[in-house]
């Protein structure tokens, strides 16, 4: 699955690019994708020691609150809160994505391994196939919060929502990202794929899957 | 017999693909019984307790107490 994060800030703000966002404090969910995500978009935007974060809630509902209360300048989301912060007049000043990816156990059967990949190729295929029908899983998500129930199919913006089949982790992306967290201090000691990725399983398990992407 | 395997909890943004797979009987039609696990509500903790260093994730943990073999990162 392919996540799309975006920095968003709220309808009053005076910021309109990620450049604006130099020493203004940014809500990241530290320690999730979206939080590097943002990262990312941030120092892409401005030199390292002008980003400036906050801690931000896991929630992005809780974010996206914080963002209209004015508790912080602007915030990372993700899909639906991408799409409720929009319909709520806010503005996306930089838009990105990122692999999800597997962390499975060293004990990981790989049977059941290539079986959960050929399940999530046919899934993949399907969501391509009519991305409009299978928007609702974002909205059951957020069963209870007003703001999201009131969506519709219709709102969601299909290209923020990117599916693509599964495969090996390509190592020189592994690397790089290892590389670009030790780089902030967020993780510690060299990069070491055989350590990272079990090559032996992934790779019998992507083969033992091909099956299915050949038809 | 159906092989196991215990994931823990996807949403759509980073796990539609799952999500579908499961309501569609993809996983069932592989012989996969595919199980989600889900933190209990007590024990998930907010990003907004960490820090960039010392961050608070709830991602991991049932794997890591042997609860599930895999979670999306």
């Amino acid at each position: 699955m392919i996540v799309c994060g975006a920095l968003v800030v709220s309808p009053t703000s005076t910021v309109y690019t990620p450049q604006e966002l130099a020493h203004k404090r940014v809500a990241l969910d530290y320690g999730n994708g979206t939080a590097y995500a943002g990262l990312q978009m941030l120092e892409g935007a401005m030199p390292r020691e002008a980003v400036t974060t906050c801690a931000g809630a896991t929630s992005p509902a809780e974010r996206f609150a914080g963002l209209m209360r004015g508790d912080f300048e602007a915030t990372v989301l993700q899909e639906p809160w991408i799409t409720v912060a929009e319909k709520a007049g806010c503005r996306l000043v930089s838009t990105t994505f990122f692999h999800g990816t597997w962390v499975a156990t060293p004990d990981v059967n790989v049977d059941a391994y290539a079986a959960l990949l050929r399940a999530i190729t046919r899934a993949v295929r399907l969501i391509n196939a009519d991305k409009r029908r299978y928007v609702s899983y974002f909205i059951r998500d957020w069963s209870g919060h007003p703001a999201v129930e009131v969506l519709g199919p219709d709102d969601f913006n299909l290209g923020r929502i990117q599916l693509k089949e599964p495969g090996p982790i390509p190592e020189p992306e592994a690397r790089w990202a290892w590389d670009w967290m030790a780089s902030w201090g967020l993780i510690a000691g060299a990069f070491d794929v055989t350590t990272q990725i079990n090559r032996a399983v992934e790779q019998e398990a992507h083969e033992l899957a091909a099956g299915v992407r050949a038809r | 017999m159906a092989m196991t395997m215990t994931i823990e909890r996807v949403m759509a943004f980073m796990g539609l693909d799952v999500l579908v797979a499961r309501d569609e009987g993809l996983f069932e039609a592989e012989g996969l019984d595919l199980r989600i696990a889900a933190l209990p509500p007590e024990e998930i903790r907010s990003a907004a307790e960490g820090t960039p260093t010392k961050p608070t994730t709830n991602q991991g943990k049932l794997q890591a107490r042997g609860h599930a073999q895999m979670f999306q990162a």
